[in-house]
């Protein structure tokens, strides 16, 4: 009698662990996808503020052609991109375009007093940011879910619910740097 | 989204230095440590307040002690409840803030949806103050009420990364539930603030009435030390209170620094703001003394000091802290 007793507890603290464990999994899973959705909400962003600034830009510096096909070329590829891996490196390819956009605006003095032109600067500055900062919350999900996925008791959950380890976004160096920006009179 | 093999993980710096031991400690340690000191400092407040209700009732009439304390702890759960509710937009029409206009602070709001998205809170609502003195404040019950003030200063003293550092700091009290925790010590402190000058009507008045009624047979010993013990009660229980609310307040101000600095991964640009901050010497800002903890650094400049009545720590102190991380 003690020992069915002691079986149907240790039966019944199995399960409340291994539900747990599963509940634990799924929400670190859907905090991925959430994390996802947050980077790709300000990338369909940007992608929307990019043809307005182009269209300033072009007003004072038509000639400036290659700029302008390298934004529309990372456009192009933002758009079509399908997974997380493509997504990231159109991004990245945009942050430079969009690098270099802003460094040859820097010789035309009077598209830098176009009050347009500084506020799509500043949204597209903030955008970036955002980018940067969801790209950050990303990797901190990455990571908290290939530690459970990874280690005891998660580890034997993995396999039967089809969960592999996520993939970090890697963050190119220079991308840091692009665009410097200073706003303080403004603000 | 289909995924290849995972690469090397980011480095990321969650392992901090905990004030108390100069142990490496992780931040989220800390925050755990941090709730489980709340509970026990507000179980101690109650228990102080019904302690000082009972010596009352027992001083008074000891026949109504249990009326007595359960009078007293309601008082304390109603002002409490009312603080949970009230206190942001009490703190918010008390500081001047008007909500920030999303074309003319652009660039604040930015910068704030930016830090909400890394700290993974909904982005607070944010509010501007207007004064030359650089500053800031958070309040909110919890990160889905939460707001940001900020004064016009701060936005024109600092760059975005000493701005985002700060915004992070107070998106940090907002996550660690810091502000709902003080705002309700504050107003279990001022039950207990309420009752001793309630008691302290009682002994004047029904004191005297006592004396010349029943002189020398009433009483008896027990209610004579009551009376006593609940004297010294009554003057050391808000002083106390208070010293321990500045000193968790304090303790605060360090875990939302570095709550701050790993939200932005950048403790040098809130280390830098303090500094641009500590060297600011135009007009103070005028905020009355009941909201005052709330801000990043304390609007009166000399109250940022070591000690047991600040509520915030030196500012050197603060950055050398965050340099050393």
């Amino acid at each position: 009698m003690p020992t069915t007793i002691i079986v149907l507890v240790v039966l019944a603290v199995l399960v409340l662990v291994g539900i747990n464990v599963y509940n634990r999994i799924v929400t670190l899973e859907n905090r991925y996808q959430n994390a996802w959705s947050q980077i790709d909400v300000q990338l369909k962003r940007r992608n929307d503020v990019i043809p307005n600034l182009v269209e300033t830009v072009k007003g004072y510096a038509a000639h400036e052609r290659e700029v302008f096909d390298n934004v529309a070329k990372a456009r192009a590829a933002m758009t079509q991109a399908k997974s997380v891996d493509e997504s990231a490196g159109a991004a990245n390819m945009m942050t430079q375009a969009l690098g270099r956009l802003f460094a040859i605006s820097e010789a035309y003095p009077e598209l830098k007093a176009n009050q347009n032109f500084l506020m799509l600067q500043e949204e597209l500055a903030g955008i970036e940011n955002k980018i940067a900062y969801a790209r950050q919350f990303f990797n901190d999900a990455v990571l908290q879910f290939n530690t459970v996925i990874t280690t005891v008791p998660g580890v034997f959950f993995a396999g039967p619910m089809g969960k592999t380890k996520h993939v970090y976004l890697e963050v190119p160096e220079e991308e840091k740097a692009v665009p410097q920006v200073s706003f303080g009179a403004q603000a | 989204m289909t995924l290849p093999e995972a690469s090397s993980a980011p480095r990321l710096p969650d392992v901090l230095t905990d004030p108390n031991t100069g142990r490496r400690i992780s931040l989220l340690d800390w925050q755990a440590a941090n709730r489980r000191a709340s509970w026990v400092l507000g179980g101690f407040m109650i228990a102080l307040l019904a302690a000082i209700a009972y010596l009352m009732a027992l001083a008074i009439d000891p026949a109504a002690a249990g009326t007595f304390v359960v009078i007293a702890v309601a008082l304390a759960v109603a002002q409490s409840l009312g603080a949970y509710w009230f206190a942001d937009r009490l703190a918010l029409a008390v500081s001047g803030a008007r909500p920030a206009n999303a074309d003319e602070h652009r660039y604040l709001v930015n910068v704030t949806e930016a830090v909400a998205i890394g700290a993974g809170v909904p982005p607070p609502k944010v509010y501007v103050i207007d004064s030359p003195a650089p500053n800031a404040f958070a309040t909110g019950r919890d990160p889905r009420h939460g707001a940001i003030a900020v004064t016009t200063g701060l936005t024109q003293l600092l760059d975005r990364q000493e701005l985002e550092g700060v915004v992070a700091h107070e998106m940090a009290h907002v996550k660690n539930y810091d502000i709902r925790f003080a705002s309700m010590l504050a107003a279990t402190i001022g039950a207990i603030v309420l009752l001793r000058d309630v008691a302290w009507r009682g002994m004047v008045y029904g004191g005297r009435s006592r004396r010349s009624s029943t002189s020398r047979s009433g009483g008896g010993k027990g209610q004579g030390l009551a009376m006593v013990l609940l004297v010294v009660l009554l003057v050391l229980a808000p002083i106390l209170a208070t010293l321990l609310k500045l000193a968790v307040s304090r303790q605060r101000e360090y875990l939302a620094d570095a709550t701050g600095a790993y939200i932005t991964r950048n403790p040098e640009g809130l280390a830098n703001a303090l500094a641009k901050i500590r060297d600011y010497a135009g007009a103070p800002l005028e905020v009355s003394e009941g909201v005052r903890h709330l801000y990043f650094t304390n609007p009166v400049k000399r109250l940022n000091v070591a000690g047991a009545f600040s509520s915030h720590p030196p500012i050197d102190d603060r950055i050398s802290r965050l340099r050393r991380m």
